[in-house]
């Protein structure tokens, strides 16, 4: 191998593990949503940005594939009482999927389900099925 | 003669430890009671955080959750209760372990949560008074040892076994001696490693400021880094670490222009010079200290673990563009200070083979550099290079010598803290207050860490987590205290009662401070070893969920995501705490006395100069046993 040819290698692999892991994560991430119809919903205590997005829409008679990332540090909770749907409960830190094929359309409250803080009661939302 | 009475001495000893704790034991026997306790938790403590029982008495426990979900898992007994406001979590058990247990928050409930902690005591606790007899006959031990042997012995032997400069060479190996000349090596490691920093980077930003315990990043640099520093690296291989540490990848490469191949070896920047006398720890010292400032948020928010480790690397290429080579490394990383001062304990170390072969080779090329590596990035003489502390392992001297002349050794702990001064030393007035300091500093910082994030005090917490200002200023100007004059204070009292007895007029009492502080090398590997226990093995089972999903989106590549938290080996932990702090001591009494024979002139000075110090170990030691088991 030459000088040049070395130093190509090198600057390639430092390239590779940096910028193309980064690169790399976010097209797995990509990929992996899009095979089903995703929402991303973020759990948050009311005070520190409660859920959001707070309103979505999801497509009637479709496989949904709800993600909710809990980012915080307390536990929170899941739950669409008028379409069945619910995650009991989601740690700290967790991610936790639920999956589901809306079957009814309309619009129906979203809550948390986990005494999170006390504004727990207001941890709320609003998902639009058409 | 003598070390047959010792030996029926320490039998007579260990027969009394028995009786008594016999007789301790047959006290509380009879009295087995009921005992009930309300222990109510709020982030980030339990009220009452201390309880305390006889062994064989029933205890219940009601948890009471004043905030969000808490739990309580209790070491050594295993049992976990869970508690929400309005419903209340209980516990029920025999307390048939003795000593002091942990009880933890089992569920997480804030950025804190891995710091909750409270005490149960069951009674008698036999740890405690079992390692404060053994520390007192290791003591005397130590110095029935140093009265017995006649004269300085020609050469120092660790244990009286291995003398302290044997060496065995590991290059000799063809296979170690060509990986070590390779340019490649250690560049591969280092990207792999970048490729490792790259995922905690990221983590660290998309984790923002969430708790810390399932976040990737804060879990694989507090946890599994800190931890294998502290108990392999340092000690084992010494500055390990620095060999494969990517932070100055990037900054050296600008410096160099190259990644593999040898450019040329003066830098492509403004190449400027560090003072002399600042080429020495206390920088380290300082800014060290300093990044201490903020643990108690960058060991539990991921986006203050990226701050930090985004300052270092930002830092380190500002700084190698700046000034020469890796003046980073030598002034400014916050933990090269420790790992070039503990790394002189380590088993480990690359040094010249043949002095003659150095002195005919004109050409100090391992200085220099030439057309196979660049000169010693740490500016270091690897021709005369005696001790560890600024030999950042990065193999470049092995790729410079003509004539294979450097080696990469095997010796017995401890080696370099009995190596001549060398001229450098004076220069860059290094191996003085600095390393005593760093030494010193680190004990401190190490008492902050262990009673704020691993005792049961909740206002300590939010002092160090700064809920209040005013709390926090506290603890900061406590820390300096503790650190900077209460701790060198205390050793600089037994250096004077040490130079008094010893009725010297020639060794000055800095010398004496600075010498006998080596002793301490070991004892604060020992100690940090064993914080280090306590953490990895309540929380080591995050490492499987965030290894599965780094960046929380849900991913699951090994299959171990919902892996739950599972506290591994905490019942036994402070028998194991209190092994590593013994041997710890062991170390140090034996080096300890060996660096006194090196300060006095003397044995009788150095016999009666030990005393002192000796009594000096002791008293911490007991301070640490009662840290960890009282
Ligand atoms: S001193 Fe710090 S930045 Fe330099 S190689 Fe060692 S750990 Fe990395
Ligand atoms: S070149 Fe310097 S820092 Fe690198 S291994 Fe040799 S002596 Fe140590
Ligand atoms: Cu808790």
């Amino acid at each position: 191998m030459t000088r040049k040819t070395n130093e190509i290698i090198a600057v390639a692999l430092i390239v590779l593990s940096t910028i193309g892991t980064v690169i790399g994560v976010f097209a797995v991430e990509k990929f992996r949503r899009g095979r089903i119809y995703t929402v991303e919903l973020i759990a948050r205590q009311p005070k520190y940005g409660n859920w959001y997005p707070k309103k979505f829409t999801v497509p009637y008679g479709k496989e949904t594939r709800i993600l909710i990332r809990n980012i915080e540090t307390v536990s929170h909770g899941f739950a669409i009482p008028d379409l069945n749907v619910a995650a009991k409960e989601i740690k700290a830190g967790e991610v936790v999927v639920v999956k589901f094929t809306p079957d009814k359309k309309g619009t129906f409250p979203f809550m948390c389900t986990v005494w999170c803080s006390d504004e727990h009661l207001h941890m709320t939302g609003e998902i639009t099925v058409e | 003669m003598i070390e047959h009475r010792l030996h029926r001495l320490k039998i007579q000893i260990t027969q009394i430890v028995v009786f008594v704790s016999c007789l301790l034991s047959l006290v509380s026997l009879g009295v087995a009671e009921d005992r009930f306790f309300e222990i109510r938790a709020k982030k980030f403590s339990y009220t009452p955080n201390i309880i305390k029982v006889n062994k064989g008495d029933v205890v219940k426990i009601r948890l009471i959750s004043e905030d969000v979900y808490h739990g309580l898992f209790l070491d050594g007994y295993g049992i976990n209760t869970l508690a929400y406001p309005g419903q209340e979590g209980a516990v029920k058990f025999v307390a048939d372990k003795t000593g002091r247990f942990s009880f933890r928050c089992s569920h997480t409930c804030g950025e804190f949560h891995p710091y909750m902690i409270g005490y149960l005591y069951v009674s008698p606790n036999r740890l405690f008074p079992l390692g404060a007899s053994g520390i007192l006959v290791f003591a005397a031990l130590s110095l029935a040892l140093s009265f017995r042997k006649s004269g300085k012995a020609a050469k120092f032997k660790l244990f009286g076994l291995v003398p302290l400069d044997w060496r065995f060479e590991l290059t000799r190996f063809k296979v170690v001696r060509n990986l070590f000349k390779n340019r490649w090596f250690p560049f591969i490691p280092i990207v792999i490693n970048l490729f490792v920093f790259t995922i905690i980077l990221l983590a660290g930003i998309l984790g923002g400021w969430g708790a810390g315990n399932y976040n990737f990043g804060v879990m694989i640099v507090w946890i599994l880094w800190w931890v294998l520093l502290m108990m392999f690296m340092v000690p084992v291989v010494g500055r390990l670490w620095c060999m494969v540490c990517p932070f100055p990848l990037i900054g050296e490469w600008m410096q160099r222009g190259k990644l593999i191949g040898v450019g040329r070896q003066k830098s492509w920047g403004l190449n400027k010079k560090w003072p002399n006398k600042w080429k020495n720890l206390w920088p380290l010292v300082i800014l060290f200290w300093i990044s201490t400032w903020f643990s108690g948020f960058f060991t539990v928010r991921p986006l203050a673990t990226f701050m930090l480790l985004g300052t270092i690397i930002v830092l380190a290429i500002v700084i190698s563009i700046v000034y020469e080579k890796r003046t980073f490394c030598i002034t400014m990383c916050p933990v090269s200070g420790f790992m070039g001062l503990y790394s002189n304990f380590s088993l480990c170390a690359v040094r010249r083979k043949d002095p003659e072969v150095c002195q005919k080779h004109t050409l100090k090329t391992c200085f220099l550099g030439n057309e196979k590596g660049y000169g010693c990035p740490w500016m270091e003489l690897p021709y005369e290079m005696n001790r560890n502390t600024y030999c950042g392992l990065c193999l470049e001297c092995f790729k410079t010598c003509p004539y294979d002349n450097m080696g990469f050794f095997l010796r017995p702990f401890g080696q370099d803290l009995f190596a001549e001064r060398r001229r450098t030393d004076d220069l860059y007035r290094r191996r003085g207050l600095d390393e005593a300091f760093k030494g010193l500093t680190m004990m401190g910082i190490f008492l902050s860490f262990f009673i704020a994030f691993q005792g049961p005090f909740g206002h300590l917490k939010d002092m160090a987590r700064a809920t209040t200002l005013g709390g926090y200023l506290a603890y900061l100007a406590e820390s300096f205290l503790v650190d900077f004059i209460f701790i060198p204070g205390l050793l600089l009292l037994f250096a004077f009662l040490s130079k008094r007895m010893s009725r010297t007029k020639e060794v000055s009492l800095k010398t004496v401070f600075v010498n006998l502080s080596y002793a301490l090398v070991p004892v604060g590997l020992a100690i940090w070893a064993g914080f280090s226990l306590g953490i990895i093995l309540p929380n080591g089972s995050y490492l499987l969920h965030i290894l599965s999903d780094p960046f929380a989106l849900g991913w699951n590549l090994f299959g171990t995501a919902n892996f739950p938290w599972t506290p591994v080996f905490t019942g036994i932990m402070p028998y194991l705490q209190v092994l590593t702090v013994m041997i710890g001591l062991l170390f140090a009494l034996d080096l300890g006395y060996k660096l006194s024979l090196q300060t006095y002139k003397t044995v009788e000075e150095s016999r009666r100069g030990w005393i002192p110090i000796l009594v000096y170990l002791v008293i911490i030691h007991l301070f640490f046993l009662k840290l960890f088991c009282g």
